[in-house]
This record gives C-alpha cells, structure tokens and sequence, in this order.
C-alpha cells in the first residue's frame, strides 16, 4: 500500500520556514540592536558636541563657575528632531550652577568621574531621556574646581532613526526570503524533473517488460534505479521458474494422460473382457498416479504461496512420532524397516504449521520408502540442541551421485530414475515447507551408505 | 411593576441631563495679550463656535506663566509674548501636540515640535513725538538712536522710556536678542542710561508717558500696540528700525492637562487656519504669519515693506538660552554695568 507521507515541496517548504525562522529572529535581533546602536551612535555625538560648546563658555569668576550658556548648544542638543531639552552645570561640590533640570533629577546625576564621560539613559517625568555628563577641569585665577555639565535629549530621533534602519534591514531580509523561496520552488520543480521523467518511463512499459531499466538519473536516484532493476530481475527469475514449473507439470500430467489414452484405446478395440479388465486396471493405477501427482503438484503450489500466519508453537517431537507411527502402519512401509531413534524425554518446541510438517515427514518417509529397495533400514531422529533442532532421516539405500545432490530438491527430478511411481516432487515440496519454516535442507549421501538428509530447525526460545 | 415604574422615572428625571449634556464646552485661555487688541479673534471664534464658552483671562507674562506651571485645573491654551518661557514649559512637557491639517500646514520657522506655535508677527518698533521731530532728525536705525542720544543728551535727558529688563520678560527677552546680533547694543543702554532712561513695565506704559509729553522716545515698543495706538494718537509716530527690526511672535500651546482638549485643539485650529489669521491680518495690528493670507496686517507686507531687515526672534531651543537662569543674571549684572557706566 502506498501511504503519501507529505510532500518534498512541504517538507522544503518547512525546512526553509524554520531557518528562516531561527535564523531570521537572530538576523532581526542583531539588525535591531545594531540599528539602535547606530541611532545611538549618531546622536550621542551631537550631545558631545552641545556639551563641548557649553564647556567652552564656562570661566570662573570670584571663585564660581560662569556660563553664558550659548543659544546654538541648545540648537545642537535639540537636533532636527526638535528634541526637548535637558541640562545642568554642577560645581565641585555637586550644586546646580545653572540648568533646567529638577533637584531629584539633579540630585540622581551627581557622580565622579573617575572613568571619564558618563553616557546613562534617565527617566525625566513621563519621557526617556540621554543623559551626557563630563567633567571640566576649568581653570581660574582663583580656583581650578572642576565642574560638571551634564546635557541631554528626548530620544524619539534615535528611535525614528533605529526604526527607520531596522526597517530596511527588514526589508532587504522579506525580499531575500522571497526570492529564496522562489528559487527553492524552481530548484524543487529542476531536482524533481529527472523523477517525472522515470516515471514517464517506467509509465511506458509494458506490464511483462522485466528487462533492467535504461535511463539517465542524477546520483541520488541510482540507488532506487538499481533497486529496481533488481526487482525486475527478482520477478523475471520468478517468471522463469513459473514458467517451467507449469512446463514440467504439463509433461508429467502428459505421461499418464497419455498411458491411460492408449490404455484406453487399446481396451476399445478388443473385445474381450479380459484385456478389458487389465486395461481398465491400468487405467485404475495410472489415474490414482495422476491423481497424486496434481495432489502434489497442488500442495507444492500451494506451499510457494504459502506466507507461513497460521504458524503456531508446536511439539515437533510428538508430531515427529505420530507421523512415523502412523506411516507405520501403512502397507507401503511393510517392506522395509522404518525405525525411529530415541526422542529427547522432553518436547521440543518449534514455530510451525503442523499440517505442512507433517505433509514434509510424510514426504521424506514417502521418498525414502520409494527410492530405497525392499529390505532397507529407514530411520528418523530428532536432535535438539540450544540454537539448532536437527530432523534426520537416513536411509541404507544405494544414495545419489554427489552431482545430484543439490538439485535434488527441484521439482520433478528423480536422480534420473523413472523406476518408480515417484513424480519427483516429494523433495520439493520438503525443501519449500522448510523454507516456510526458516529451516535448512541439508542432503548427504556417500554412496555406500544411502541418503541422509537434515533439516535444521531454529530452536524456539523455551517458554516458561 | 412598581420597578418598572420607578426605572421609567428615573429615565425621565435624567433627560434634562442629557440636555444640559450639549450645552456650551467651557474653554479657558490664559492670554498675555490685550483684550482690546485680540477681540476682533475672540469674537469671530464665539461667532464660529457657538457650543464653545470661551473665558479669556488676559494676564502678564508672568502671571501666565505661573498659572501654566501650577494653575489646578490647568488651563487649556497658554497664549504668551515670553517666548523663551513659552518654549521653557513646552520644553518641560507641559504642552501637548497637536495634530492637525492646520497645524501640519504653519510655516516649520513659527513652530516647534507641533507643540508651540507662534501666530502672531509683532515688529518691534521705536515710537518718538512729533516734539522731537522739530528738534532733531528721528532715528531710523539703531545707529541713529545711538548718536542721537550721545548728540542731544541734555535735550533727551529724562524723556527716553524702553523698557525694564527686569519687570518685564518681553523686555528682557528684545534686549538679549538685541544684545545678541550686535555688541554696539552695550554703548546704546549706556547712552540711555546717560540720558536717565526711564524703564517702564510694559509698552502701553510707554504709550501713556508719550501720549502726555513725559517721553519723547520710546525703544523696544511692540509695534501691534504702537500702531493700533498711533491710529488715534496723531502726534506720536511709529518707526520700524531701517538697520534690523526685531519680530517677536505670540506662542500659543495647548496645556498637557487641559480638561477640554478638544475645544482647545478646535481654538488652536481656529488661531492657526484661515479664519482666524484672516481677522488677525484684517481687524487687529497682530500681523498674520501665513503668506496666504491678504489684509493690512500681514508678515508677506511687513516683509515687502521692511525687506530683509526683519529679524523674527526664532521659535527653536535656542530661546532656552535666554531662560537660563545664569545668562539672565549674567545679563542684568552687565545691563546694570552699562545703564550707569556714563554716569546720569
């Protein structure tokens, strides 16, 4: 199922959001400072300025500091913002000289000046205000007193001009987010491009195309092209063994098909019973043989698809016993010696189905019986140890050629015997319930010794 | 019910309320300018106003002053020749802005901070006697003044008024301005004070001792009362210095605590736009400041008449200096060095 988790125009989109979210209020808290900074700047040395031109006008007379205050200070300090206006002159022993400024005002200012100027803001009645405070060490006939001037202003120019710096700060930062993400949407539409072209592609081929795909793809795409191009030879190698799965099925189902056709023919044109009689027996064995082999042929289709849900938590040890106590008792293991080793005292549990394990045990009994001559020892065992339980069943028959080995358990091979009434597909179908069941199909044969095959079952973690 | 009944009566008895609710906004203004000169304004305001009660105080300078830094409640307009006061209590905060097409529209040189406005252009005149006209060339400059003072002292003696810098802030403030464009002003106050300068508080003092013969020179008059005097008083004759004439302008504000802002700001628009400047230029000698505006009394006139010679006393923060306690002081300790380094 295709679930769409958002989309990368999203995704970008926040991704972008977010930086210039976060990089945006650093961007703006630095624009904002700095423009304040700058304001500040620019005002602040007009108040030097004021303060240099009051500072000029003191002298001293009869041991106390005069100042014909110059009307252009005010003009200075007052800016072209027609700022109001604040100052005061402070002797030696920190009384105003003169000044405009009320006695708590003055009262707040008065401070040495060990460090040189004193820049503060100040509170005056209901407006913010700059203060600047030097020291002047003025020198007189009769005294070298220093006095202080402090001058000051409203700050609504510093905040016109910090707002008006901060604003086109602002306004280069919108235009840039703008434009950058205008370009994002073209660069997402330009790296999206080549995905809409193998779309395209892929759109264009036929449902039964399984041949890799040729297309040009930017880096970060060849890891899905290569992907898929894998799939694609996972199902062409699907199609293939489907295709000669249905081949082989369609001859061996002909084989018979065939004797009972002639069987059949051969009766009609008799007349006597008793070749009737044989021939209908023919015809008798050879439908129960071809009856199986679809039963078989039905199993073992069903097992390819089989997904293995229906797994529960069994006893293999007993399931192991019934199955071989029940085959026997069957005509078909009378001629040979089918035996069963010890089983651990305990139960030996594993994940499965029981219906196909004991489909695979009746499988192998059902091989091992069919290929070995009468007269054999058949023996099954089972060996649990802590990661690994090992099924065994070993036969004293002639075993196979070691090239035979591992393709024994292909569908339809019968290590080129055509003695039996085996449709050779018993294996397979063992091979394909131990798949389903995360098991390993070992076969061993020394040719003086029979067969012996294993299979490896993952143990299940004892539950207590 | 009987609830009921009794909300419906305590309706009725509140309609009268409402009534009374549209009668007449009061609005006071505290004015250091004559009655008699700015009744044509007043008048033409009451008339355009009806649900407006204007109470006009007119006061001195320095009565208004007090009264805009402690009146309680305070009033809502503050009119005042002072101008360095005027700008020293706007400095203060004392004012609130105002914001209005007329007051966006006045001319930047006759406002500071859309707070003050100055409205009025009163030249500073000198005012002599036709008496001193048959004995002498009347002075047309500040130069003129100065010789003939020094030329005609024993004829002069006793009969110069101006005024007392120290009575008067109007005074205190033409002579600082006076004393700031030219430092010859130093030997014209010891000439006077040669002469026995006699200093009066105010220019219709000076009027009065010229109308009767006492004077027969008169420095540093304002020139809105001279005239407006000189029409009924033939014998006295009203002269624009030629060399630099000082203009000293009204400054009008609204105060920061006015109970009836908006009646003040509707004064203020009224004092500021057309009407109002079209009666100051047409019934009154205050001189209107907007170049708009026609009539006799007009600054674009006075301008075309006197030339480049006008000298407005600025409305910027440099009029602070003139409040400064120091510099004033500073200046009365010279004026009073000066006025008697002659001897009397």
């Amino acid at each position: 199922m295709i679930v769409v988790e958002g989309s990368l125009k999203k995704s970008l989109a926040g991704w972008l959001l977010a930086t210039v979210g976060i990089l945006g209020t650093f961007l703006l808290i630095e624009a904002y400072t700095s423009a304040e900074r700058a304001a500040n700047h620019a005002y602040d040395s007009q108040l030097e300025a004021a303060s240099l031109t009051i500072a000029e006008a003191v002298q001293w007379q009869d041991g106390q500091p005069v100042v014909e205050i110059p009307a252009a200070a005010f003009q200075i300090l007052a800016t072209d913002q027609q700022e109001r206006v604040f100052y005061t002159l402070l002797n030696a022993s920190g009384q105003q000289v003169t000044g405009n400024l009320d006695a708590e005002m003055t009262a707040s200012l008065r401070t040495t000046f060990s460090n040189g100027p004193v820049w503060t803001f100040a509170q005056n009645q209901d407006s913010r205000i700059r203060m600047y405070g030097r020291e002047l060490k003025s020198v007189g006939w009769e005294s070298t007193e220093p006095v202080q001037i402090w001058v000051g202003h409203t700050v609504s120019g510093r905040d016109a001009l910090a707002t008006e710096l901060f604003l086109a700060t602002l306004t280069r930062f919108l235009t840039m987010v703008v434009l950058t993400a205008v370009l994002s949407i073209l660069a997402i539409r330009m790296a999206l491009h080549p995905v809409h072209r193998l779309r395209r592609t892929l759109r264009r081929r036929h449902a039964d195309d399984v041949s890799p795909l040729d297309a040009r793809v930017p880096g970060e795409l060849y890891e899905l092209l290569e992907t898929l191009n894998a799939l694609f030879e996972r199902q062409r190698q699907g199609r293939n063994t489907l295709l000669r799965f249905t081949a082989d099925a369609s001859h061996q189902l002909k084989t018979p098909l065939a004797g009972l056709q002639s069987a059949s023919e051969l009766a009609l044109m008799s007349d006597n019973p008793e070749d009737w009689r044989q021939a209908l027996q023919t015809v008798h064995d050879s439908s129960e043989r071809t009856s199986r082999l679809a039963g078989q042929l039905l199993s073992l289709a069903r097992l390819r698809h089989g997904s293995g849900e229906s797994q529960t938590r069994l006893d293999l040890a007993d399931l192991l016993r019934e199955t071989v106590m029940e085959w026997a008792e069957r005509d078909a293991a009378q001629n040979h010696d089918l035996g069963l080793t010890a089983l651990p005292n305990r139960p030996v549990y594993i994940l499965g189905e029981p219906w196909s394990l004991r489909e695979m045990i009746s499988n192998l009994i059902d091989n091992a019986l069919r290929y070995t001559p009468a007269g054999c020892d058949v023996t099954l065992s089972l060996e649990p140890t802590a990661k690994l339980i090992t099924l065994t069943i070993e036969d004293t028959g002639p075993g196979v050629s070691e090239d035979m080995l591992d393709r024994l358990h292909q569908p339809f091979e019968r290590n080129g015997r055509q003695d039996t009434a085996g449709s050779g597909l018993g294996l397979a179908i063992v091979d394909s319930i131990a798949r389903m069941h995360n098991a390993t199909l070992l076969i061993r044969s020394e040719p003086s010794q029979g067969l012996c095959i294993d299979i490896q079952f993952p143990a299940l973690p004892e539950v207590a | 019910m009987i609830r009921h009944l009794r909300a419906c009566l305590v309706l009725l008895c509140q309609l009268p309320t409402v009534v009374t609710a549209q009668s007449p906004v009061p609005l006071t203004v505290e004015a250091a300018l004559d009655r008699e000169v700015v009744a044509p304004l007043l008048e033409a305001f009451e008339r355009a106003h009806p649900d407006i009660a204007l109470t006009y105080h007119d006061r001195s300078t320095l009565q208004v002053n007090q009264r805009a830094r402690t009146a309680n409640p305070a009033p809502d307009v503050v009119i005042s020749s002072a101008m360095p006061w005027q700008m020293a209590r706007v400095n203060e905060g004392l004012s609130q802005p105002l914001d209005s097409k007329t007051a966006r529209n006045w001319p930047a040189w006759a406002k500071w901070r859309n707070e003050v406005f100055g409205f009025t252009f009163e030249p500073i005149v000198t005012v002599y006697r036709l008496d001193l006209a048959r004995h002498m060339v009347p002075p047309s400059t500040h130069a003129d003044m100065h010789s003939l003072l020094r030329t005609h002292q024993n004829l002069l003696r006793g009969r110069v008024t101006t005024y007392s810098p120290s009575a008067s802030g109007i005074g205190l403030m033409l002579f600082q301005q006076d004393a700031r464009y030219s430092p010859r002003f130093w030997d014209l106050v010891a000439a006077m004070g040669a002469a026995d300068v006699s200093l009066e508080n105010n220019t219709q003092a000076m009027l009065d001792g010229l109308t009767d013969g006492t004077y027969w020179l008169g420095y540093n008059l304002l020139g809105s009362y001279a005239l407006l005097w000189a029409r009924s008083h033939p014998e006295l004759i009203v002269q624009i210095p030629q060399d630099y004439a000082l203009v000293m302008m009204r400054m009008a504000f609204v105060h920061r605590d006015a109970p009836n802002a908006e009646a003040a700001k509707i004064f203020m628009d009224f004092l500021l736009g057309a009407d109002g400047q079209r009666v100051l230029a047409s019934d009154t000698p205050l001189f209107s400041v907007l170049p708009e505006v026609t009539g006799p009394y007009t600054a674009q006139r006075l301008r075309d008449q006197i030339g480049e010679r006008l000298y407005p006393i600025p409305i910027n923060a440099s009029l602070l200096a003139f409040d400064d306690p120091l510099r004033r002081k500073l200046f009365m300790k010279r004026w009073s060095r000066e006025i008697n380094i002659l001897g009397p």
